[in-house]
């Protein structure tokens, strides 16, 4: 059998792959799209809050098949429970309400339905999609094209494409067969644990709660979860807290001022993961290869949101590869540079900026100094007024 | 830095939520997994820097040596 030949190979078919593969085979590209799963999104590794806009920039509409609940802004606690509320069904009253004529300002996502969906999309565009297919190692071959090797319910099959995308998330490993430095510090990685709940209420706001008190060097929250459910949550910073997240998530259910709020809820799925509070790689591309969403570390910061910095990386990569590829450039690091400057310019830059406030707040050794300073940014950040509002 | 003693992981699988966080921590050369999101548990680790043990949220990694 001759060996399938595409343009792209996608390994990892998450936010970040689905939309480089959606643009890039709705410009003509013939695109693999491979994940290791047998299902999407499970087992899930994410809140799934996003902003309609996030959706609504990549031309994805919001659909009943994947959210859960519709969001109007935030409340943000400070470590003894005062708040800062930015709703905004009361800000533009006009605009932002659930009732005819008005809109949410974003969703809480099921990332199972989610993943799905996005992936049939690219499928619709023309994308060849292959599940319980697990990325194993890449070769370049030097006539411009690279050899992929995977393995498909049991069985080892190699393919040729021009380049290969590494989407495969936070643990890629598709980074590392390229020899590109892509590890993150434990300074920099927040371990994360989830409960989805019953018997706790929520008012259409994503309510985050700061201080070293309740989660040391992240945050904790509380999202409405759809059909009366709720999700606690928290990250912390492995080196400041000799407990571990489940200690830290336990205690701020059972002895936060949210204590009365929490007494009767009900624990229906437990979930976890680690969201890097990093810098975006500095290196996204090889030789044949170029890396999207988690797997560059394109996440924000300050909140850990990756979705949407998956959506529009997955948009970038998706419309650059397809442009460079029609005009038969050979794709050489070199070359595939062009990916990185465009992301730079288009989002990366922003993100650097949000590192670069996210690491002065970390940078403070007093605690109450720095609760203050958290606190304060959170507030500012989501706030209409912000600067970084769009990502 | 001395080199640290080669170390072998055991996971309790029985409170392991895949959640991947350990592998997102690892320094170690690709392809260093099990198939469940986790590190590998089949071979020994050299570097031994034990961050996956420092990351997991529900501390369900142990070593000894290998
Ligand atoms: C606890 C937690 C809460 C979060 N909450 C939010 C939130 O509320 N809002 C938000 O915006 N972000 C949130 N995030 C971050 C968000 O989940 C990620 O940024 C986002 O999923 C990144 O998308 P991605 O497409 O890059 O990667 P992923 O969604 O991780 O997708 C990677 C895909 O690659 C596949 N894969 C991996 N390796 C291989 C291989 N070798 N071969 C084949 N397939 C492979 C995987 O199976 C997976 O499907 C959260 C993260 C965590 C851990
Ligand atoms: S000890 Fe360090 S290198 Fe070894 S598996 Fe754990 S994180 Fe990876
Ligand atoms: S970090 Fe812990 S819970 Fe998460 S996959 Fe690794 S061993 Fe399992």
């Amino acid at each position: 059998m001759p060996t399938p030949s595409y343009d792209l190979v996608i390994i990892g078919s998450g936010p970040a792959g689905s939309t480089t593969a959606r643009f890039a085979a709705r410009q003509g590209l013939k695109v693999l799209l491979v994940d290791k799963r047998q299902e999407l999104g499970a087992p899930i590794q994410c809140s799934g809050a996003v902003s309609r806009h996030a959706l609504e920039e990549v031309g994805v509409t919001p659909d009943a098949e994947f959210i859960h609940e519709p969001i109007y802004g935030f409340g943000i606690y400070n470590e003894k429970g005062d708040r800062t509320v930015i709703d905004y069904r009361r800000l533009k009253a006009d605009e932002y309400g659930p009732g005819e004529g008005q809109k949410p300002l974003g969703y809480v996502v099921d990332r199972r339905r989610f993943d799905r969906y996005l992936m049939t999309q690219a499928e619709r565009a023309g994308t060849e999609v292959w599940l319980k297919t697990e990325g194993l190692s890449y070769r370049p071959n030097g006539d411009g094209g690279c050899e992929v090797f995977l393995r498909r319910f049991n069985q080892d099959i190699t393919v040729k494409a021009r380049v290969l995308v590494g989407a495969d998330g936070l643990q890629s490993q598709v980074g590392k067969w390229a020899g590109l430095r892509t590890h993150i510090k434990i300074t920099e990685l927040a371990s994360c644990l989830q409960f989805i709940v019953d018997q706790v209420e929520t008012e259409g706001l994503l309510e985050i709660i700061t201080g070293h008190e309740w989660a040391p060097g992240g945050y904790a929250w509380v999202f409405p979860k759809g059909h009366g459910y709720a999700e606690i949550g928290l990250g912390v910073i492995p080196t400041m807290t000799d407990k571990n997240a489940q200690w830290h998530l336990d205690r701020f259910i059972r002895h936060s001022f949210f204590e009365e709020r929490f007494k009767n809820s009900r624990i229906l799925e437990i979930q976890g993961g680690g969201v890097p509070l990093a810098s975006p790689l500095r290196t996204q591309y090889a030789d044949n290869l170029i890396l999207v969403g988690d797997a560059a570390r394109h996440v924000n910061p300050i909140t850990g949101g990756g979705i949407h910095t998956a959506l529009s990386g997955g948009n970038i990569a998706g419309n650059f590869l397809a442009d460079f590829l029609n005009q038969d450039k050979p794709p050489t690091a070199q070359n595939l540079e062009g990916y990185q400057n465009r992301w730079l310019e288009e989002l990366g830059n922003k993100m650097w900026k949000l590192y670069d406030v996210k690491t002065e707040i970390f940078r403070k050794n007093d605690i109450r100094e720095r609760d203050a300073l958290l606190y304060q940014t959170m507030a500012s950040y989501f706030s209409p007024h912000s600067e970084f509002k769009k990502i | 830095m001395p080199k640290k003693d080669p170390v072998i992981f055991f996971i309790g699988w029985n409170a392991c939520i895949n959640c991947g966080a350990c592998v997102a921590i690892c320094p170690q050369d690709a392809g260093f997994i099990s198939p469940f999101d986790t590190i590998a548990v089949d071979r020994p680790c050299d570097i031994a820097c034990l961050l996956c043990e420092d990351i997991c949220p529900v501390s369900t990694i142990t070593h000894k040596p290998a």
